[in-house]
């Protein structure tokens, strides 16, 4: 047989990043295994989580040995998650749309209207575009920072009933700016390549501009929307260090209002993960390592589900 | 540990030699030095840097890498041989022990810890343990409770709502605070006792901060709040404007964190500290004692796989509570000298390291 060294090597490097992707789901399996039998399904409905005592003589629970005291329930920091996330891409979303509108339909006229006087200015477009790009590409801990520094004592000060800053809206703020660009970048890719004729049939058979947008042009960028949501919820699910500093690490508390302090579930990792190593029975850590599982599934159900929406198969509305 | 990590660690400990040997030609001593790696503890990383920078300025051929990352993770790392120095606030636990009994906790310096407050027109405060305990169970919630008007004749306190901070991350000052509160108060010892992560109360104004400069802000973020920040920060305290408690002691009297109070508390369990060091100066017996001081740890396990390194740990961790514990080093820190007896008790730890 005829050797091809090129397609091998090719076929081997493609194969590289799903056997990286099922070693690690494997790994998080393997490794939680104890902690699943420990916890069973209770680890989804309480609300207490409790490394227990450590510095005391480990019990042997079901035939495993863990902390005195230790009780794993991560509903606080899933609830705290799925509230964080959804209510960053609700206050991006519209931001979204409505820069990238703007960058795709307004600034163009501006511009024309502007070279009018200014014959020499140089193109507005692309300079802005990439500004909105480059706050994509800001470490999250800068938005942290920022969220200390800025966020919360103006959310103490002047939103807050309770003078505290920290929380779920604070972490859904911090989120939401970190993600509206990838949102506003997606979607303004797409608009420039709505074809020229069905803007201008539009325009011809005498809709106002906004019904351009809004009819003939947004219709085709549904998938591509939907993707860049999809895309901006992945990073704020997982999103660790900017959550950390701002949501107040609420722990045994499920948030009850805008200002609850909350834990999202790769954040929780992080702030538990030294504690947990000296765990004698290292139950701790197989612990977290469920929680990642855990975030795991539900990153995999939100791309599920976006995958069905953007393919159409839960199509439910018409095209106009 | 492990058959097969033992064998790592000899492999990298003869490589590691190998490559030293080969480099010492060109070194002015003949002296080989292997890498030693120090990695844990964030409340101790300055004064490791500090230290080593000085060390290998006297000692060229000293070759020494420090990291922050966590007490937690140093002990973990000393443990599994990854680093061959943990640095931790807290000592190893019995269980730890009894599964490493190879594995020394050995105090370096003292350090200690303040209970701050944001409490705008209030100066003083006095405060105690079961007060504490109620305002992190979340039973003490106005700052006008009758607890803390008992405690402060004579002060105005406010009736405002406490914003109880505490750490979210492990934390070696989780650790003692709860300590100081398990100590003092019966039911926070019988239900949520102490750790470098305990499992907080639900309380539903409270805030977790990460570090003690995430600590910092959020007091400074949220009047009528309180927290427990590291004595290494201090002056960031009271730059801020923020108050320091005085805390109730066991001898009943409230005391400040002055260095004189953290030196009385160390002195007076000198003489009482086990061989192997393990035991925290908390609420300790004494009419001048500030209640939250602790030991700082190196974390070393005393069977080194390779003689040389076993050398270079002594030398360098002798330094460390000798010339180390002057002033100039500790000073920027607020940390405090070990006490003569508790230097003597390290020394023979540290000349156990084989």
């Amino acid at each position: 047989m005829k050797l091809r060294p090129f397609r091998t090597a090719v076929l081997g490097l493609s194969l590289l990043i799903p056997a990286a992707l099922v070693a690690v789901v494997l790994f998080l399996v393997v490794y939680s295994g104890q902690a699943m039998q420990f916890n069973g399904l209770h680890f989804l409905t309480d609300v207490t989580w409790n490394l227990g005592d450590l510095y005391d003589d480990p019990v042997t629970v079901k035939g495993i040995q863990v902390p005195s005291g230790a009780e794993y329930g991560i509903l606080a920091f899933i609830a705290g998650t799925l509230a964080s996330s959804f209510l960053a891409i609700l206050i991006a979303v519209p931001l979204a749309i409505g820069t990238a509108i703007f960058l795709a339909e307004a600034v163009p006229e501006l511009e024309r209207s502007a070279r009018r006087t200014i014959p020499w200015l140089p193109p507005i477009r692309p300079v802005l575009s990439m500004l909105v790009e480059l706050v994509a590409v800001v470490p999250s801990v800068v938005f942290g920072l920022w969220g200390i520094a800025v966020l919360i004592p103006f959310l103490g000060h002047h939103v807050s009933p309770t003078g505290n800053g920290y929380g779920l809206l604070a972490a859904a703020i911090v989120l939401a700016l970190m993600i509206t660009p990838i949102i506003a970048s997606t979607l303004l890719d797409a608009l420039s390549q709505v074809p020229k004729e069905n803007r201008e049939s539009a325009f011809a058979l005498g809709s106002t501009h906004f019904e351009v947008v809004t009819k003939a042009m947004m219709p085709m960028v549904r998938a591509t929307l939907i993707g860049g949501i999809v895309l901006a919820l992945g990073r704020a699910l997982g999103e660790t260090m900017a959550v950390l500093m701002v949501s107040g690490g609420g722990i045994n508390i499920l948030p009850t209002s805008l200002f609850s302090p909350i834990s999202t579930i790769a954040s929780f990792i992080v702030s538990q993960l030294d504690s947990a190593e000296s765990d004698p029975t290292n139950m701790s850590v197989r612990a977290l390592s469920e929680i990642a599982l855990v975030l795991f599934l539900i990153t995999l159900a939100v791309n599920a589900g976006a995958k069905l929406l953007s393919s159409g198969a839960l199509n439910v509305r018409k095209r106009n | 540990m492990t058959k097969f990590s033992k064998l790592l660690r000899t492999g990298a400990a003869v490589l590691a030699i190998a490559a030293a040997a080969g480099a010492a030609p060109r070194a002015a001593h003949a002296q080989v030095d292997v890498p030693l790696i120090e990695s844990g503890s964030s409340l101790l990383y300055p004064l490791f840097n500090a230290w080593v920078g000085a060390y290998t300025a006297a000692n060229p051929s000293a070759d020494i890498t420090t990291t922050s990352t966590g007490s937690g993770a140093g002990i973990a790392q000393a443990i599994k041989g990854l680093v061959q120095i943990g640095a931790s606030d807290a000592y190893l636990s019995d269980t730890l022990v009894k599964k490493n009994p190879t594995v020394l906790s050995i105090p370096l310096a003292i350090s200690s810890q303040a209970i701050n407050y944001n409490l705008p027109g209030v100066g003083a405060l006095n405060l105690s343990g079961p007060i504490l305990a109620g305002i992190y169970e979340g039973k003490i919630t106005q700052w006008n409770d009758p607890a803390i008007a008992a405690a402060n004749p004579g002060v105005a306190l406010p009736s405002h709502v406490i914003v109880p901070i505490h750490r979210l991350d492990g934390s070696g000052d989780t650790f003692i605070f709860t300590q100081y509160l398990s100590a003092s108060d019966a039911g926070w010892a019988s239900t949520l006792k102490f750790g470098t992560a305990v499992s907080w109360p639900a309380i539903a104004g409270e805030v977790g901060a990460k570090g003690n400069s995430g600590m910092l802000s959020a007091l400074s973020n949220n009047p009528y709040g309180i927290a427990y920040i590291g004595i290494s920060f201090s002056k960031q305290v009271a730059a801020a404007g923020l108050g320091q408690a005085a805390l109730l002691n066991k001898s009943g009297q409230y005391v400040l964190p002055t260095t004189a109070n953290i030196q009385a508390a160390a002195d007076s369990v000198a003489t009482t500290t086990p061989a192997d060091e393990r035991i925290s100066i908390i609420f300790s017996e004494g009419p001048s004692n500030y209640p939250i001081v602790n030991y700082e740890y190196a974390i070393v396990d005393s069977h080194q796989p390779v003689p040389a390194y076993a050398e270079a740990i002594r030398d360098f961790l002798k330094w460390t509570v000798t010339e180390g514990n002057a002033g100039s080093f500790l000073g920027p820190v607020h940390f405090l000298p070990l006490p003569p007896a508790v230097q003597a008790l390290s020394l023979t730890q540290i000349n156990n390291i084989q």
